[in-house]
């Protein structure tokens, strides 16, 4: 059965009140609603908030979803527009992001790209990781997540955010240079186990 | 092609998003300069990092909290509750 087909069945087995279609729901797209939330929030308790609001909006919802984009656009919609708008109740105004900007040239040249898989279990890495995706504005991180972290094609994320392929494409290209730049900054100072004595 | 131009193109590269003379003249620029080849190596390495960590998932608790939540908002409002939402 194909991915449409079963999803309509699960869509009309919630609108009956059947929990256990609510579940099947839940359990394939919570969790990548949470890290898109988590993405644009950096927060886990709000990420949580936000993938809730996300299905009771569905639940809310559920008798006139017409099935026009499929639910898991929709639900990457609604939780990136609820993650937007914790930003704005942050900062009263979320910056914004000036697509057209000129992409900086990359400043580091050091070659840390023969850096071993383990490093993703060293702690001191893994925070330095989180501090450099909490750098970007919030607008390239939820590109870079849904892109990158999650799969998504280009028109899927463009879809989701509401933005034209050709911002997805700059947005997506200036968080990956300047996470490359954080970690140049990291990695190329840190000696590798491939580099020559 | 410049390494300007290398790096306003780089990310369509990785995705293999140009077309067929940009890819050929970025090809041609990568086998001919160092700097550009580690940008680029490192540019993926960045992705594949980001990628691995950022498998985040809900915790147990959260999970099961918020799946009765969810249940008793499809359930609808006990008697004598306002309706949820």
């Amino acid at each position: 059965m194909d991915d449409a087909k079963r999803e309509g069945q699960l869509l009309k087995a919630i609108r009956a009140g059947d929990r256990r279609a609510l579940a099947a729901v839940f359990d394939r797209y919570a969790d990548r609603l949470y890290r898109l939330a988590y993405g644009v929030l950096r927060d886990r308790a709000e990420a949580e908030d936000v993938v809730q609001e996300s299905f009771l909006a569905l639940i809310d919802r559920i008798d006139t979803f017409e099935g026009r984009s499929r639910v898991s656009t929709w639900l990457y919609r609604v939780a990136y527009n609820r993650s937007i708008d914790r930003v704005r109740e942050r900062r009263r105004a979320s910056p914004g992001v000036d697509d057209d900007a000129a992409v900086p040239m990359p400043r580091s040249l050091a070659d840390w790209s023969k850096q071993p898989d383990e490093i993703l279990v060293d702690r001191e890495a893994r925070d330095m990781l989180e501090r450099a995706i909490g750098d970007l504005p919030e607008r390239l991180r939820a590109v870079f997540v849904l892109r990158d972290v999650e799969g998504l094609s280009t028109a899927e994320t463009a879809d989701v955010l509401g933005i034209t392929t050709a911002a997805t494409k700059v947005r997506l290209h200036r968080a990956r240079l300047q996470l490359r730049e954080r970690l140049a900054d990291y990695f190329g100072r840190t000696p590798t186990s491939g580099e020559d004595p | 092609m410049t390494c300007e131009q290398l790096v306003r193109y780089l990310s369509e590269y990785i995705d293999r998003g140009l077309d067929e003379r940009l890819r050929v003249e970025a090809e041609e620029h990568l086998a001919t300069c160092e700097n550009c080849s580690v940008v680029l190596d490192t540019t993926r390495w960045t992705i594949t990092l980001f990628r691995e960590s950022g498998q985040v998932e809900i915790p147990a608790g959260g999970r099961r909290r918020l799946m009765e939540r969810l249940s008793a908002a499809l359930r609808g409002p006990e008697p004598g509750t306002s309706k949820p939402m």
